[in-house]
């Protein structure tokens, strides 16, 4: 009873803090609500649509022209100018007019239709991943069909039927089932991870930041005394209020990804609320554990920040763990956002059981536990340290 | 003559704040964390982690309901190819997918039972593939090569069922219109090659403006009186003042600006194709825009450590607003107009073209000009705000002598 007061007195507290600095709110409210609408916007229509592209046709006929149109039809690429030579169609790369180019050569009609195999070319930039692989994509359908309206015309002449013809272009079908992610789309794929990886950092940041403010502004005394000298009674009361605010902003993050944008969810609604939870959890778990490392705001505030920014490059979601060097992949374990990631993409996006990402759980409640060690470290600060600028 | 005095005062006072801030600078560790660590280990380790530049071997699970020689043909061929490995063989679908769900495979190839039977009564034969979407590289690594399989095997059996008399006639008709399939600039389509140029650029951004912003801090709560600008004779007139501190900055960052742009991508093999002319540059006006951005925002902080709170999190998002990640020509409206007013968008891109693209300086010579006037533009920012920061620090001072002045005739009175 007397800790639960004490931990009253705390959130009061702590309340007329997070009042009072608006840092708190920003970082709290404002800025997770700014980078979800950001990356929701930004990539909303999930794969880049009408990407310009431009022809270099010598050849000048109405086959090679309904080429032309046919690959502007397609939904990725729309051709936007017509070029007389190659190295202007380069250059125009260069000018970033264009991502990438069909090159039609003088005689192709001619040498299409007395059948000595001409050869057409595409050419895309890879500067861009996404925009070259796309193009890439819609260029080598187009000269396929190309190649199967010749090869069509002639079978058909031959006097076989539709389906034989069918089985002579195309003998064996790739049948592809993209599981979870059937439209391939980019805003399900990047924004499930760079969300929630913000909103760690802020947590990570806020964690810290919140710690060591106190030290700061010589109120770390104070703190100690409302908590009758038990650092466990002070921190949960100085974090209990954080601690709810950020699961408002990753539920309502949640929320608004999974079932007002319709991003696949083959999990539970229980294991989104858990994930949430341990998310938090294990943030400020991280947050506390690097101020108690070092307990100085700067310090650990710069930690924090390049841990998290590193975190975007190690969750391995845009290039993969398993591709990286071996002692990497042991490292990406010390990433909360790694194992968060795991848990997504296992139990919410794929939506497999949850024993199959028992050691990414075990790995973010280990994570919630860290601050454990250093508690008696942050108290010592907590009582002794001077802020020195 | 008095011109002339003007002139060496004022070169003088320059270079007593710039011996001031590099003073600071090597003093305050926030600032060499951001300054000199960040910027020389950051780069090596992002190439550190995107030095495989793509992925290979990717696992995958193997369901052989036909056990024909021409499904186990396809089989080898698969595990043959660079980027897909076979790791294991299930029985059913059920258990490849347990197999997915375990991390182990990224993806499973279901042969049907009639696949081979099909292939021989002049069918169309089909091959499942099952894609785990949450890696876009294995997915691609998984569907590319059952695509580029099953068209290589579709070559042979139309050559067999074309009844042709020559080879050349057998090649011509599988493939009437041969294509040639080029990409240039990163042909290898490695990621690292992609991404880390643009990463490297905006490093330069986000250090400089964290450092300065740090330094400022610093500066603040140092003052006796909280205030950016110390009274001191040195410190009087503004452009004296940021052109002092402009110097510090840049001379760190023409250093460090070299081992980003050129000697990163060197070590490690990135694609460079910009001479150093041109690196040069275009360097100038972006390491300028940086620091005049830097020391703008720098007054807008009051504490240290709220410029760190301010600037990580917008990283990711000018990365992705550069253009680089994301199409340039798919970003909304909305968004393009705020990317402008960062200096990193129109580095990163002009960085990009030149080195990975090999540009010339006339192809970037839009975001050349935007590079200016964004310095330009930051230098006349960063000037008022430190003008307005030294009539502060003046009124400041004189309410404070003031009261100071009254305290003592006070006392005055009292001792008499």
């Amino acid at each position: 009873m007397k800790y639960l007061s004490q931990i009253a007195l705390l959130v009061v507290r702590e309340l007329d803090i997070l009042r009072r600095n608006h840092l708190y709110a920003f970082c709290m409210v404002v800025f997770p609500i700014l980078v979800l609408v950001f990356f929701t916007t930004l990539m909303e229509d999930g794969l880049p649509t009408e990407m310009p592209v431009g022809v270099v046709d010598l050849d000048n006929t109405s086959t090679t022209r309904s080429l032309t149109q046919r690959l502007d039809a397609f939904q990725m690429s729309r051709v936007v100018a017509r070029y007389p030579s190659v190295s202007e169609a380069r250059e125009a790369i260069q000018r970033n007019e264009i991502y990438g180019f069909l090159y039609i050569p003088k005689g192709t009609t001619d040498e299409l239709l007395s059948s000595r195999q001409p050869k057409i070319s595409y050419y895309y930039s890879y500067t861009t991943l996404a925009a070259g692989a796309l193009l890439m994509k819609d260029l080598k359908t187009i000269s396929t069909l190309g190649s199967a309206a010749v090869g069509q015309a002639t079978m058909r002449a031959k006097g076989l039927t539709d389906g034989q013809i069918q089985t002579l272009l195309q003998p064996i079908r790739v049948d592809l089932h993209q599981i979870a992610n059937p439209w391939t789309s980019y805003n399900v794929y990047l924004t499930t991870m760079i969300v929630p990886g913000m909103i760690m950092l802020f947590i990570f940041l806020i964690s810290a930041y919140s710690l060591g403010t106190e030290i700061k502004f010589g109120t770390g005394k104070e703190l100690m005394e409302i908590a009758g000298n038990n650092i466990l009674v002070a921190i949960v009361g100085k974090y209990l209020v954080q601690t709810l605010i950020f699961l408002a902003i990753v539920f309502g993050y949640e929320f608004y990804v999974f079932y007002v944008l319709g991003f696949p969810n083959l999990g539970s609604p229980f294991m989104l609320i858990l994930l949430g939870v341990i998310q938090v959890l294990a943030s400020q778990g991280f947050g506390i554990f690097a101020f108690g490392l070092m307990p100085s705001l700067r310090m650990s505030l710069s930690v924090c920040s390049l841990w998290a920014v590193l975190s975007f490059s190690m969750v391995g979601s845009a290039f993969p763990v398993m591709g990286m060097d071996g002692p990497l992949q042991t490292l990406s374990w010390l990433f909360p956002l790694r194992h968060y990631y795991m848990i997504y993409q296992i139990c919410v996006f794929n939506g497999y059981p949850i024993i199959d990402a028992w050691f990414h759980f075990a790995a973010l409640v280990a994570f919630l536990l860290l601050p454990w060690f250093v508690m008696k470290k942050i108290k010592n600060a907590m009582l002794t340290y001077v802020y020195i600028p | 003559m008095s011109i002339f005095h003007n002139m060496n005062e004022g070169l003088h006072d320059i270079c007593y704040i710039w011996w001031r801030e590099m003073k600071l600078m090597v003093k305050d560790e926030g600032v060499i964390i951001f300054f000199f660590i960040v910027p020389i280990i950051y780069p090596l380790l992002y190439s550190w982690i995107y030095n495989n530049e793509t992925v290979h071997e990717v696992p995958v699970a193997i369901v052989d309901d036909s056990h024909t020689s021409l499904s186990r043909q396809f089989i080898r061929m698969c595990d043959a190819s660079a980027d897909v490995r076979v790791a294991y063989y299930a029985q059913d679908l059920d258990e490849a997918k347990s197999l997915v769900s375990r991390q182990l495979v990224k993806g499973i190839y279901l042969i049907p039972s009639d696949f081979d039977e099909k292939v021989n009564r002049m069918e169309q034969a089909t091959v499942s593939v099952y894609c785990d979407m949450a890696l876009m590289l294995a997915y691609k690594a998984i569907f590319q090569t059952a695509q580029l399989v099953s068209m290589q095997m579709g070559n042979e059996i139309k050559t067999k069922l074309g009844r042709h008399y020559t080879k050349q006639e057998e090649l011509i008709a599988s493939k009437p219109l041969d294509y040639a399939d080029v990409p240039i600039f990163n042909p290898a389509g490695g990621y690292g090659s992609f991404v880390l140029p643009g990463v490297l650029v905006l490093i330069l951004q986000q250090t400089l403006v964290l450092g300065i912003g740090l330094a400022a801090g610093t500066a603040r709560e140092e003052n006796r009186y909280g205030q950016l600008v110390p009274m001191s004779r040195h410190y009087h007139g503004v452009s004296r003042i940021v052109a002092g501190k402009a110097m510090a900055y840049f001379m760190v960052y023409a250093v460090m600006g070299a081992w980003l742009l050129a000697g990163v991508p060197r070590l490690f093999h990135f694609p460079q194709l910009a001479s150093w002319s041109s690196l040069v540059i275009i360097a100038l006006p972006y390491i300028l825009a940086c620091i005049f951005f830097g020391m703008t925002v720098s007054c807008l902080v009051r504490y240290r450590e709220n410029v760190m709170l301010l600037m990580v999190f917008i990283s990711v998002p000018l990365l992705f607003m550069t253009g680089v990640s994301w199409p340039q020509s798919n970003i909304p409206g909305v968004w393009q107009g705020i990317s402008w007013l960062f200096p990193s968008t129109f580095g990163v891109r002009a960085y990009v073209r030149l080195n990975s693209m090999g540009a010339s300086l006339h192809d970037v010579a839009l975001e050349y000009g935007i590079l200016w006037i964004h310095a330009g533009a930051y230098f006349l920012m960063a000037y008022l705000v430190y003008s307005y920061q030294i009539r502060q620090a003046q009124k400041e001072i004189k309410i404070q002598h003031a009261a100071m002045k009254e305290r003592v005739e006070q006392r005055k009175k009292n001792t008499k």
